[in-house]
């Protein structure tokens, strides 16, 4: 518990100091959102009352502290592009399609790797292994939007399997099938980059550990390698996998920025980028804000993984 | 020349036109010089001034006729009494057509129903007609609204929503009568109290209070009629009630942002910022005798990359999209598999404003330099793949309001003359050029900048983000900055652009009394030469006092590309029959059917 209370308060600190500097940064960038509120002809009276209206004449300790306030409250204020609206309510619809693009993404890179990884490290050097490390490379070297792209044109105006964008995405719960159609290859776009990363590190580490006196009594006594793969080599070996999970939702949630806009996707990391092309500093603050929670709740949690899978963690 | 401001209902069809007021190719199986080609041959044929020496292989142009003098007032008589004799021609729409395959698209009957998926880059910021309605929300917002008047093919004014609009002697008022019966998506009435609320809320707002600055008010003078009184003569008012102005919504949703309660074809169901805006057949619709609107529903599909929209109508995942780039309207000219809809009318023009009072921009060498330096060219061949004209004002060459003038010519030794010149006697003229910070624009901007850079002129690129353009220029923090406008029906709705009136919507802040004089000429009369020579007054003064400097008419690139079954997108018919004007990225949907 002491160790979990510990994390938990350095998270915390680094929420903080992450929002504070994102705050002064957007706070000194060139631009007046109440000039651009008040109107084309408006008075400097008008300015001067939009500008107190939205608390931007206070001191800048000021302001951080009161939208830091209200941000632990969920409330980020109204969007300065689309008036009317709360930049709360549109970071709420965002946040589940990013979350479910991440996870997915996730999920298929490591369906893809690990048994990929295992089946390389089996004979190290082999055809698969060498043939399998290429092609992850290929897609690792490709940007994201070059090969989202062909994968698009492939997948859904050659083939037609897949649709090319997400026309109208239906949540998770309510249409599971039509969510997962539209999320596919987005999904599987993104995941194809980690998948490079990923396979050599599991397999790298797989051939480390089939080195240990250990594997080597499971062989001796006769244990298939099938088994001695999944169940005594394959645990040991994913410390360093964990380690990239979490450092890879980083990657992922810059990743996220360009699929969302190459197909479609009404989440966090598009309405991140048109906010800062719009100036909308409401809704570019909550969704940092929001990204930095997802970023280090992510890690906390490998922190975790690894005291539970690892007992030389645990008991040290 | 005006239709007849007196004229009750709208100026009526004309037989034996048809169909000139929408700029569209369909074209399938067609190459673009082929269009182009039609494009200069109707130019010509319309008296235009397009100084293209191309030739048509005449095989695509349906609609070659030059546009008929505009309806009512041929041969009529104007309000103030004036014979109008007919000795201007009349606005002037250059068409391009083809014969789709052999397939004549309006003698096809319309089909009502099915749904349309239609993709945009963006969706703007939201509704509010006392607001600016970005393009993005526009491109929605028509499907929803109906504005008060209507321009049609020919260029002309002609009542829509409202009845008539009729003018005092003087144009110092109008009287606005509206149709009986119609009413607002919330089932509020269409009378005279709300048209009343709806233009007294523009004129108030700092935001579009500009639009009605010659307006004093608008009030109600009967349940049907509402008088419009002016501090000035204005007869062109009717024009400025095309656009936002002249949408209506319902009173009780006036400001509204987030929502668009009009009177249009279509009911907004249903808007997701930044994703999607559905909306659904208005079944109460005002036109529904006429089967309008032919659709269930449209979903407004935001979807940001070009490529993207461009493969999901490929797929068949939407069923057309705005804002392609010109590399896809060439290949879509090329394809069976799908129409291309261009502007060629009421365009924006791409130019460089200049701060006329800042320096080194208010020193009129280094302003002519610039526009020395300037190869229009260029920028066309390079950045529009060849399919935009050069411009050298605000107004089209196309049209009857278009003066030749003696606007700078690409000379960089003329330019490097006048550079030298000016530092000899001031210093080293430096200057920021701001644009906004899609790629396509600086990449234009930086080709502009070397040539500047190319004659002495030291030009530093400054990106702002896209969107806040108009920040610097209204609060005069700019020398240079690259912009997209104008374009309208009329030049009279470009007047507080550079009238001295305009305060900080004159965006160069050129005060000069010839071009307030042409300005003032062609607001308050209603006659065609006199409102000619006004404006000719306007573009003499703006080619030798350079405060823009004109690149080129957008009109080869404002386009829409849809799928071969989405017919109807250029047939956009007003309600007394004429041929409506549709520009770029903007249809009568309720004319759009699938079929």
């Amino acid at each position: 518990m002491r160790l979990v209370a510990s994390r938990v308060g350095r998270l915390l600190f680094v929420v903080v100091v992450v929002s504070f500097f994102a705050f002064l940064l957007l706070d000194s960038a060139p631009g007046d959102p109440a000039v651009a509120l008040a109107g084309l002809n408006a008075s400097d009276e008008v300015v001067a009352q939009v500008r107190a209206d939205l608390g931007l004449d206070e001191p800048f300790l000021q302001r951080y502290l009161t939208w830091l306030g209200n941000a632990v409250t969920g409330d980020f204020g109204d969007s300065y592009r689309t008036l009317g609206v709360s930049a709360s309510s549109l970071i709420r619809k965002a946040i589940p399609n990013t979350l479910e693009l991440m996870f997915l993404a996730q999920i298929m890179a490591l369906m893809i790797s690990v048994p990929t990884a295992i089946a390389a490290a089996r004979r190290p050097g082999g055809l698969l292994d060498r043939l399998s490390s290429s092609i992850a490379f290929a897609f690792l070297a490709l940007p994201t939007f070059v090969l989202g792209i062909y994968l698009s044109y492939l997948l859904a105006v050659r083939l037609g399997w897949l649709p090319t964008v997400a026309t109208d995405l239906p949540s998770l719960t309510s249409d599971p099938l039509g969510n997962l159609e539209q999320m596919f290859l987005p999904s599987l776009t993104l995941a194809l980059g980690l998948v490079a990363v990923y396979l050599r590190l599991l397999r790298n580490d797989l051939v480390a550990t089939l080195q240990e006196d250990y594997v080597l009594l499971a062989q001796a006594r006769g244990v298939p390698d099938r088994r001695i793969l999944w169940r005594h080599a394959l645990r040991p070996s994913s410390l360093n996998l964990l380690t990239a999970i979490g450092l890879n939702t980083g990657a992922l949630i810059g990743g996220t920025l360009i699929i969302e806009i190459l197909f479609a996707i009404p989440g966090m990391g598009r309405l991140m980028v048109t906010g800062v092309f719009g100036e909308d500093y409401s809704v570019v603050l909550g969704a940092a804000l929001v990204f930095t929670v997802g970023y280090v709740v992510v890690n906390f949690v490998v922190d975790l993984a690894y005291y539970l899978l690892d007992p030389r963690i645990r008991h040290a | 020349m005006l239709p007849r401001p007196a004229v009750h209902g709208s100026t009526g069809a004309h037989p034996g036109t048809s169909h000139k007021g929408v700029s569209a190719v369909r074209n399938r199986a067609r190459t673009l010089g082929a269009v182009l080609a039609g494009c200069v041959l109707i130019a010509s044929a319309c008296g235009g001034g397009s100084d293209s020496s191309s030739e048509t292989d005449g095989s695509d142009t349906s609609n070659t006729e030059a546009p008929v003098g505009t309806d009512a007032t041929d041969g009529g008589t104007d309000a103030d009494g004036d014979t109008d004799d007919g000795e201007a021609d009349a606005p002037v729409v250059t068409q391009l057509t083809s014969d789709d395959e052999g397939i004549d698209e309006s003698e096809l009957a319309p089909q009502a129903g099915g749904e349309v998926i239609y993709g945009i880059p963006t969706d703007g910021t939201g509704f509010s007609t006392t607001g600016a309605i970005p393009s993005g929300s526009l491109r929605i917002a028509v499907a929803l609204n109906d504005s008060l008047v209507a321009v049609n093919a020919d260029g002309d004014w002609v009542p829509n929503l409202a009845e008539s609009l009729t003018p005092n002697d003087d144009f110092t008022a109008w009287t606005i009568t509206l149709r009986p019966g119609v009413e607002f998506h919330d089932g509020a009435p269409v009378d005279a109290a709300a048209v009343a609320a709806n233009l007294s809320a523009v004129k108030a707002s700092p935001t579009t209070g500009f639009t009605l600055a010659a307006m004093n008010e608008a009030t109600a003078t009967g349940e049907l009629e509402v008088t419009v009184t002016m501090n000035t003569p204005w007869a062109a008012f009717p024009f400025i009630l095309i656009g936002q102005t002249g949408f209506m919504v319902s009173p009780d949703t006036i400001g509204t942002n987030e929502t668009f309660v009009g009177t249009g074809p279509f009911v907004l169901e249903s808007w997701a910022p930044g994703d999607t805006a559905r909306v659904v057949r208005n079944d109460n619709y005002w036109r529904s005798d006429e089967g309008y609107p032919y659709l269930d529903a449209i979903t407004f599909k935001v979807i940001p990359e070009v490529e993207a929209r461009s493969q999901a109508l490929a797929a068949g995942d939407i069923d057309g999209f705005s804002n392609p780039s010109d590399s896809l309207i060439l290949d879509a000219l090329d394809s069976d598999d799908a129409d291309v809809y261009i502007t060629e009318a009421t365009s924006n023009e791409a130019l460089v404003i200049l701060n006329t009072t800042a320096a080194p921009t208010d020193d009129l060498r280094i302003r002519t330099a610039m526009a020395h330096a300037l190869d229009r060219q260029l920028i066309i061949d390079t950045f529009r793949s060849g399919l935009t004209t050069p411009a050298n004002s605000f107004i089209s060459p196309d049209s009857p309001w278009y003066a030749d003038t003696d606007y700078p010519a690409f000379d960089l030794e003329a330019a490097t003359a006048l550079v030298d010149e000016y530092e000899a006697e001031v210093g080293p003229a430096e200057v920021t050029f701001k644009v906004s910070n899609s790629t396509g624009s600086v990449q234009v901007v930086e080709t502009i900048a070397s040539l500047w850079n190319a004659v002495g002129i030291d030009t530093t690129v400054e990106e702002i983000a896209e969107g806040t353009e108009v920040t610097p220029v209204i609060s005069d923090d700019f020398q240079a900055i690259y912009w997209f406008q104008f374009g309208g029906a009329d030049p009279d709705a470009e007047y507080v652009f550079f009238h001295s009136s305009g305060g900080p919507i004159n965006w160069s802040n050129l005060v000069d009394p010839d071009i307030d004089a042409g300005f003032d000429r062609g607001r308050a009369s209603n006659d065609q030469v006199e409102r000619a020579a006004g404006y000719a007054q306007v573009q003499e003064a703006l080619a030798s006092q350079l405060p823009m400097l004109w690149i080129d008419h957008l009109g080869g690139v404002e386009a829409v590309i849809v799928s071969p079954e989405l017919r109807g997108v250029a047939d956009g018919t007003l309600p007394e029959g004429d041929q409506s004007l549709t520009t770029g990225g903007y249809f009568s949907w309720e004319d759009v059917w699938i079929g």
